[in-house]
């Protein structure tokens, strides 16, 4: 296939935190909210006045400090992220706003607030409780947590309007990023896609990471584009895999399960657009806050969920991603240290195959995959696995 | 050899077997004593396995045979002790194993694999092990159980290795070894089909931690029962969250009675919280006395006596406000008489971090070696919010607040404020020169502050001290390798010699 024009662009942007579009929209006076997960309603970080930037740490090489502040039991991604503050990759932050969803990213947040890892004059860190279920008493809760404690004090710090017009603003550009997505998705549905996991994985953790104002016309260009784009003649790929599991902010790692040939077509991982990419539908009959908690309390797929139908909501899902993209298996994959992840890992993976009968390939990770040897033989000889039952 | 604290050599009765070499001579009043008690108990657990549905649990659940060396386990947690410490250690734990003994037996009539009473079953709520029970305070014609206590945390404080099986079942499930080795015990009892399947419905909830969380939601799959799933706020010192974890109390009363017919009576909720928030009182008076410079109702004591009243049986048995007034007898008469727990308190001390609870007699190992008395610890250090017991809009906010700040989330939950600032505050209040920082290698909610701790504690010229641990699996960290980890501090640090030299390295890996 042809390469797309802006891949090596957006895979730029991806080097760094303080990437460029992030400086520009500094440069534009918007101020970056930190955030670090995806139970904080994007729009609401992304009103008029602000932008979102999901925090990674690209390139990651010693997360000694990380280590030392969080001991060496914690999740590898928390201690990187810390390990990045404390280098001070993140200055550009004006706040971080984070929910206490998972006890380590807390923690890592935590660390960066207490450490002043963040010297920006006015700097804060905003906590909010985040449901752990999802009924209607959640939602109560829910739009009472994120209008307290996330546009609350992005009202008082930043004079940020916060109004129902605004927030609707925020949603249509949201929602603009989200179909530009999910039309690119959609072609990771053919026989032969016209698409990579790679270079969608690229595309969507962009999304996450920069102004989303800077960011659409790149995307719209990039979706012209594949439009027209036409696959070689022959697949590129021996198998189709669906990849679910803890978040996967490095494309690389796609990368690697595809140069085992094994071809990614569903995300469902935190940074991954199914469904955290699905458009926010509003209606005018209900205030818009409480349509954008509900939107993101019934679509969330996060093993944070406790209650019994989300369990098997999760997993049902799961299912239903690999006989809409046509996969021949799921790997499910983890952060190490993950606690919900390496619960949900052990009991999905195991449903995976006894009852839906999908070959699922379960696997631990540390942050950094690279090119891990370890890694690539275990993908290489899932794929085998699969190429065997299609002779 | 003789009446005198301090007059054994404790650590040559270890021979490196399960049993020890002797019993200890206290002096003759000491050593009587101490005797009626031991066969007191002995007398507890013939009654319980005379029992036929109990003897048929024997035989049908693996876990059951840690409770053999129910005795023992008193004899580790008053090793050294003399005078009115050895009694408080008798009556606080006695009354505890009392209680077990009787929801155990009540549990085995109402298991279908033993008594298969179902009239019985029908009326039992099923909580999991980290919740509270002080919903079913309104419910006096329920029985509030809980299976993981007796089959998972119980066993292995009995014995130390006693539910390890369990965590290597998880583990060959798919779980990873790195999680919490108690709820991944629990897990593997479920997987191995080793609880008894009883309850009219069940109540989980999302205490303590991620790892408890999603132990349960696999667990619940289990029990097959209607399950509650209780989410109470994790930052439960936000104002904002009050409303929600009152909604939350509610739903989870309406589903009680839902599935039992029962309807919640205010009455008798109102009763039982009377002699809860007495229980809380003594408690603080306990800590009170933990102030001065002869407490008496410290350690482990103190901690498994807590546990159990605050978590497991919530002021709804009279019985323990009996136990509670001679307990306040005996803590006053040890002030009086300005008895030391130990030969000599060299270091006041506040255990921070989850306690091994394959080596809960850590802390009087501190006190015999080294003089170092544990004050308070972490997990009994939770609310001590009295509950209205007038009006029922109150008494719902003071219970979920409660709820809130149930043992071990009231500081694994809720931010650096209950997690860590709050430690500094009790060392100033207990005046304490030593943290025992246990570090539970599964624990990441804790671990996750280990810098920030290092660095405040040294600010403020606390001594941390870290014990490494991983709560229900030994051979991850021993207890000599955590008794090592306090002798390497008090030999390089503060430069002391033990209180009784036998006590610094002695075998006890293949103890109970």
């Amino acid at each position: 296939m042809r390469d797309l024009s802006q891949l090596y662009y957006f895979e730029k942007l991806l080097e760094e935190a303080d990437n460029d579009l992030v400086r520009e929209g500094a440069a534009q006076g918007l101020h970056a909210v930190g955030s670090v997960c995806s139970l904080i309603p994007e729009p609401l970080l992304n009103l008029p006045g602000c932008f979102s930037v999901r925090l990674r740490a690209p390139r990651t090489g010693s997360i000694d400090i990380g280590t030392y502040y969080m001991s060496s039991l914690l999740c590898e991604c928390c201690r990187a992220v810390l390990e990045r503050a404390v280098e001070g990759g993140y200055q550009f932050l004006d706040c971080i706003i984070a929910p206490d969803a998972c006890s380590q990213m807390n923690r890592c947040v935590e660390n960066i607030e207490h450490l002043n890892c963040i010297e920006k004059e006015g700097f804060f860190v905003s906590y909010c409780d985040a449901p752990m279920k999802s009924d209607d008493a959640a939602l109560r809760h829910y739009v009472r947590q994120m209008r307290t404690h996330v546009l609350a004090p992005l009202q008082e710090k930043f004079g940020v309007d916060i109004s129902d017009e605004s927030l609707r603003r925020a949603v249509e550009q949201h929602n603009q990023i989200c179909s530009l997505l999910q039309e690119m998705s959609a072609y990771r549905r053919e026989e032969n896609p016209r698409i990579t996991g790679y270079e969608f994985a690229v595309l969507c953790t962009a999304s996450y990471c920069c102004p989303k104002a800077l960011l659409i016309d790149r995307l719209a260009s990039t979706a012209e584009e594949l439009r027209t784009r036409e696959p070689d003649a022959g697949p590129a790929f021996r198998v189709k895999v669906v990849v679910a599991g803890s978040e996967i902010d490095d494309p690389g790692l796609i990368r690697l399960m595809e140069e085992a040939g094994a071809r990614v077509v569903a995300d469902r991982f935190c940074f991954g657009s199914l469904p955290e990419r699905l458009p926010i539908a509003l209606n005018d009959a209900e205030d818009v806050l409480t349509q954008v908690c509900r939107h993101y309390l019934q679509m969330g797929k996060c093993p944070r969920y406790m209650n019994a139908e989300k369990v098997a909501e999760r997993q049902d899902y799961v299912h239903q991603l690999v006989q809409e993209y046509h996969a021949d298996g799921v790997i499910y994959q983890q952060m190490k240290f993950c606690d919900y992840w390496g619960y949900e890992r052990a009991y999905a993976s195991k449903n995976m195959r006894e009852r839906f009968g999908v070959p699922t390939l379960s696997i631990d990770r540390p942050y950094v995959t690279g090119n891990s040897g370890q890694l690539r033989t275990r993908f290489q000889a899932f794929v085998e696995s699969l190429e065997i039952k299609k002779l | 050899m003789g009446k005198q604290m301090g007059s054994e050599k404790l650590g040559l009765f270890y021979t490196g077997r399960k049993a020890k070499k002797r019993r200890e001579w206290r002096g003759v009043r000491d050593t009587f004593y101490d005797y009626l008690q031991w066969l007191r108990i002995w007398g507890v657990l013939i009654g319980f396995a005379a029992k036929p549905n109990n003897v048929k649990a024997f035989f049908r659940y693996r876990w059951m045979v840690n409770y053999l060396v129910v005795p023992d386990f008193f004899d580790r947690h008053t090793e050294g002790m003399r005078g009115t410490q050895l009694r408080i250690t008798h009556t606080a734990l006695s009354i505890v194993v009392i209680d077990m003994c009787k929801a155990m037996t009540r549990m085995f009539r109402a298991d279908p694999n033993c008594g298969n009473d179902g009239k019985l079953r029908k009326k039992m709520v099923l909580f999991d092990e980290n919740m509270m029970s002080e919903i079913m305070n309104g419910f006096p014609n329920l029985i509030w159980t809980s299976v993981e206590v007796p089959a998972v945390y119980t066993c292995a404080m009995m014995v130390q290795d006693g539910v390890v099986h369990y965590t290597d079942a998880a583990q060959t499930y798919g779980v990873p070894s790195d999680v919490c080795p108690m709820p991944l015990a629990e897990l593997g009892v479920a997987l191995e089909d080793d609880y008894p399947r009883i309850g009219a419905c069940a109540v989980h909830c999302n205490t303590t931690c991620d790892g408890s969380l999603m132990g349960n939601s696999i667990e619940g799959q289990y029990f097959g029962i209607p399950t509650f799933e209780l989410a109470v706020p994790i930052r439960h010192t936000y104002e904002s969250v009050e409303p929600y974890a009152v909604e939350e109390i509610q739903n989870c009363i309406a589903f009680i009675e839902k599935h039992t017919g029962e309807t919640f009576d205010w009455n008798a909720f109102f009763r039982s919280m009377e002699l809860f928030n007495a229980e809380t009182q003594n408690m603080l008076d306990w800590f009170e006395i933990s102030r001065t410079k002869y407490p008496q109702m410290i350690g482990t004591n103190l901690a498994l006596y807590r546990y159990c009243v605050y978590q497991a049986t919530g002021g709804r048995y009279e019985v323990f406000r009996k136990v509670e007034q001679k307990l306040n007898r005996y803590v006053q008469w040890g002030y009086e008489q300005k008895e030391l727990v130990c030969r000599e308190i060299r270091h006041r001390a506040i255990t921070w971090g989850v306690q091994s609870a394959y080596y809960t007699a850590f802390t009087v190992w501190l006190q015999n070696c080294w003089g170092v008395a544990a004050l308070v610890d972490m997990l009994s250090l939770c609310s001590t919010r009295m509950v209205d017991t007038q009006d029922r809009e109150q008494a719902l906010k003071d219970l979920a607040y409660l709820y809130g700040k149930m043992i071990m989330r009231s500081r694994s939950n809720g931010g650096y404020e209950v997690g860590v600032e709050d430690l500094w505050r009790f060392c100033e209040s207990f005046d304490v020169d030593v943290v025992i920082m246990y570090c539970h290698m599964g624990c990441k909610a804790m671990s996750g502050y280990h810098g920030l701790f290092e660095e405040e504690a040294r600010k403020r010229g606390i001594h941390l001290i870290w014990v490494n641990h991983n709560l229900m699996k030994p051979e991850d960290g021993s207890r000599k390798d955590m008794r090592m980890e306090v002798n390497r501090y008090m030999r390089t640090v503060f430069r002391e010699e033990p209180l009784d030299p036998s006590l610094e390295d002695f075998d006890d890996d293949r103890n109970w």
